[in-house]
């Protein structure tokens, strides 16, 4: 039984080209004459030793202060299927992942700002302010992206549970358990490469440049040393450490057995309503909406009406609506492919070279847009007109910087169906179209559905390689919150952002409902 | 779906319509900072004036700043499309010129309104501005009058700045700082460290942060209470005046060598130069005009510190250090 290889190597193909061209493209340029490259032998240099271990560090507390709170709130999600407003908390938890960095901080520092709700003093500004800032983006990611593992633990089990009268402790560790643990080392990988190419909040909120990562170092090697060999060397550099730190993570994930039921409800039957749940619960939600909720305040005390008049808005909101759409679809149907494959590798017993497909398709993000950007630059203008080019570029480089959020929300359930429906659809010839009609859809609609909107708003979010290309008449609605920001209108700014959020919730509830269904489990 | 379809329309028409012009008339293509080209800036006015003039089309690429135009130039090399480059400050113009991608302007700044002579013949300025420490008047009753006192006062105000290898405030910042103290800038930036609350970006979070009244002071321009003067008539805030004068910044513009549209490009910087352009500059980049006459600036302006003496390193000087003073503030600011 072999697996479908054209689609996925194409996808594959195409993603080192993405990448792998780009770099090439610069060293190339650097090589040039006229370029001068500075000292590559950074581990000698104090201050590269520094960056390192500060990266490295802050990204691992980040993580580690995201994540496990999020399992316990996940859990408390999983097992209180029923209570007010829990749907509304779940689509709340996907805006962090939108609010632009310089945005994020601003409400950050509302919260905890020395005039804010909770205020910390100059102690925010440091590691702590970093956590912070980090925590209210990854947690509530987190705790969309472990949900559907409880989800997908089979109502029977719980059902024998019960009647095996197991203790909380035990059905933690014999169904909980597993069951997350095919998730939980790839969400603290996505987590964690989110924080380590975190970059305006780093410095911002890092108080100084004690707190430079990485991606600080790889941005002025491009832009104001303008070395391109330096920064494709860093860049390599922070590949090289991902996937160091992946392989370390992914050897705690285990692929639970997937038993071979018609089990479609999935509708978790836990323990009744418990308290101390319901305050985790309330603690998340509190954490994730003071800084929403204080841009919100700040926003409506602007001026609503001139910012909305502006034809300049809609003119990006059209630009925005456009590119992280086409970007959300380019990038499911790329990771569909990737995973289908991944998963009969998984079936046909090769589960390590599975896990080695979807790393491929995770770890590309933290290659810096500026750095594929640019390299794609290089590449292009002798030969094109780049200026007409910016679209296809943004939205390319958006569906990469996707791919990871594809490859978590769909690949397990994915997998799953895999396993349980492909000697079925094999004996009954169910295969391309129809396949997907009749079986994957009605199974996969969920998952795809929170693929998309999380993409689709992702994109919508990104700064990105537009500002890097900048073209006569292609505004996004995040770069002008960066102009308004640049120019004295910070009360305009809050008013885009606030409308950049509505929008996103916007098209994360129309896709996650109108392709995924009911999010009631 | 619909609105897609018909912003796709739109877009092929406005493609088809902009060859179609093209064709008939000439084009400009400056590239310049998107702040530039946004709807309140500079940018929508200036087109407007121009091609009411010219008879020809003005296309405004706004791009991040003077370092992405000059990056942008480098990778472009031959191959760019712009005739004109407007933004570059006075501590990119050594590095430009060594570029080879200037051409000289040809032209004599007649009516220059900067503090200093301009002989350069490569690039001319539209405007100018000073460095300064922000404050609200109600909340710091005794703004530092010199540097110095800001530096070394130990229990003086906190303060916001911005990253010398990502801004130009911050840059601005680093070099004002050589300024006064010379070889022992380090010692001062170690003495004034502990009242930094924060190093950012760039200045828009900086200025944001001091908004939200995180710090005393924010750097910023000399020119920044008028933007809360005249556009938010809000008279709180004000520029320290420093004694040992302000460290400047002179925004310049330059012709790209060996493009087509010479004659038009020389136009666009005489124009730039005259009273119509430069009276646009004031109250939409916040920024001195770099040719008009006192009388003419907008009366608010007259509130405004002064910021003399004007200190500035020599461009060439700056290409030469800038990496190594860089480095030095990195070593001091990590320990």
């Amino acid at each position: 039984m072999k697996p479908r290889v054209i689609p996925a190597a194409l996808v594959l193909g195409l993603l080192a080209f993405i990448v792998v061209a780009p770099l090439a493209g610069l060293l190339n340029l650097g090589a040039m004459p006229g370029f001068e490259s500075g000292d590559l032998r950074f581990w000698q240099s104090a201050y590269m030793r520094r960056v390192l271990v500060f990266s490295l560090w802050q990204a691992l507390l980040s993580t580690l202060c995201s994540v496990l709170p999020a399992i316990l709130v996940a859990r408390a999600f999983a097992l209180q299927p029923a209570f007010p407003l829990r749907g509304f908390l779940l689509r709340l938890f996907a805006l962090p992942l939108v609010v632009p960095a310089v945005v994020a901080v601003m409400g950050v520092v509302s919260v905890y700002g020395s005039d804010g709700w909770i205020p910390f003093g100059r102690s925010l500004y440091g590691l702590g302010g970093i956590l912070l800032a980090h925590v209210f983006f990854n947690l509530p990611l987190a705790i969309r992206l472990l949900l559907p593992h409880w989800q997908a633990i089979p109502r029977r089990h719980w059902q024998l549970a019960e009647q095996l009268d197991m203790n909380a402790w035990h059905r933690w560790r014999f169904l909980e358990w597993p069951a997350l643990r095919e998730g939980l080392p790839g969400v603290m990988l996505l987590v964690f490469m989110l924080c380590l190419t975190s970059f305006a909040v780093v410095l911002t909120l890092g108080g100084g440049p004690r707190s430079t990562t990485l991606e600080v170092a790889i941005y002025q090697s491009l832009r104001f040393d303008f070395d391109p060999i330096r920064a494709v060397v860093l860049a390599l550099l922070q590949l090289g450490l991902c996937i160091l730190v992946a392989s370390l993570t992914l050897k705690l994930q285990r692929l639970p057995e997937v038993e071979i039921t018609v089990d479609t409800s999935d509708r978790t039957t836990g323990p009744r309503l418990r308290p101390l749940q319901l305050l985790l619960i309330l603690l998340a939600a509190v954490y994730v909406a003071m800084p929403l909720l204080s841009m919100l305040l700040d926003a409506l005390a602007g001026p609503l009406l001139k910012v909305i008049t502006r034809a300049a808005l809609w003119h990006s909101v059209a630009n925005t609506l456009f590119i992280g759409l086409a970007a959300a679809l380019l990038s499911v149907g790329a990771g569909w492919f990737l995973l289908r494959y991944s998963a009969g590798l998984a079936l046909a017993g090769q589960p390590g070279r599975a896990r080695l497909i979807e790393l491929a398709g995770s770890i590309v993000y933290v290659v810096p847009p500026l750095v594929i950007g640019t390299g794609m630059f290089v590449l292009l203008s002798p030969h094109v007109d780049v200026f007409s080019w910016v679209y296809p570029i943004v939205i390319a480089v958006n569906a990469l910087m996707g791919l990871p959020f594809v490859i978590r929300t769909l690949g397990p359930a994915l997998r799953q169906n895999h396993a349980r429906y492909h000697l079925l659809c094999q004996s009954l010839a169910l295969t391309g179209w129809h396949r997907f009609r009749y079986l994957e859809w009605p199974l996969l609609r969920r998952p795809l559905g929170l693929a998309m909107a999380l993409v689709a708003a992702l994109a919508m979010g990104d700064l990105g390689v537009i500002a890097l290309f900048g073209t006569p008449n292609t505004a996004t609605v995040t770069l002008l919150i960066y102009q308004q920001l640049g120019a004295y209108l910070i009360p305009d700014a809050t008013v885009t952002a606030l409308l950049l959020l509505m929008l996103c919730l916007t098209v994360f509830w129309l896709l996650e409902r109108g392709i995924g269904g009911r999010l009631d489990a | 779906m619909y609105l897609f379809m018909r912003h796709c329309y739109a877009a092929l028409l406005v493609l088809l319509l902009a060859s179609g012009v093209e064709a008939a008339t000439p084009t400009l293509t400056v590239y310049t900072y998107d702040s530039f080209t946004s709807d309140w800036g500079p940018g929508p006015k200036v087109k407007q004036a121009f091609e009411a003039q010219c008879d020809c089309k003005l296309e405004l690429v706004g791009l991040e700043d003077g370092v992405s135009m000059l990056n942008r130039l480098k990778l472009e090399g031959n191959n760019t499309r712009a005739d004109l480059v407007l933004g570059i400050d006075t501590n990119l113009t050594a590095e430009a010129r060594a570029t080879g991608l200037f051409e000289p302007h040809g032209l004599k700044m007649e009516s220059s309104s900067l503090p200093q002579p301009w002989d350069d013949k490569v690039f001319l300025p539209y405007d100018y501005g000073y460095f300064a420490f922000v404050y609200n008047r109600e909340q710091l009753k005794n703004p530092p009058t010199s540097l110095r006192q800001l530096i070394e006062d130990e229990n003086g105000p906190t303060i916001l700045v911005q990253d010398p290898r990502t801004s130009t405030p911050g840059l601005g910042l680093l070099l004002w700082v050589k300024k006064v103290y010379g070889d022992r800038s380090d010692e001062a930036w170690a003495k004034l460290s502990p009242r930094i609350i924060t190093v950012s970006k760039g200045w828009s979070e900086a200025y944001g942060l001091f908004l939200k009244n995180e710090a005393d002071m924010v750097l910023s321009y000399t020119t920044s209470p008028a933007y809360h003067i005249i556009a938010e008539q809000d008279q709180r805030f004000a520029a320290a005046r420093f004694s040992e004068g302000h460290y400047q910044q002179i925004e310049v513009a330059g012709m790209v060598r060996g493009r087509q549209q010479k004659n038009l490009a020389r136009e666009f910087l005489q124009f730039m130069l005259s009273d119509r352009f430069q009276r646009i500059i004031p109250t939409t980049n916040w920024m001195y005009p770099a040719a008009l006459e006192q009388a003419s600036l907008p009366q608010e302006f007259a509130q405004l510190i002064d910021p003399s003496p004007a200190l500035l390193f020599d461009d060439k000087l700056v290409a030469q250090q800038r990496k190594k003073w860089v480095d030095e503030w990195l070593e001091v600011m990590s320990r």
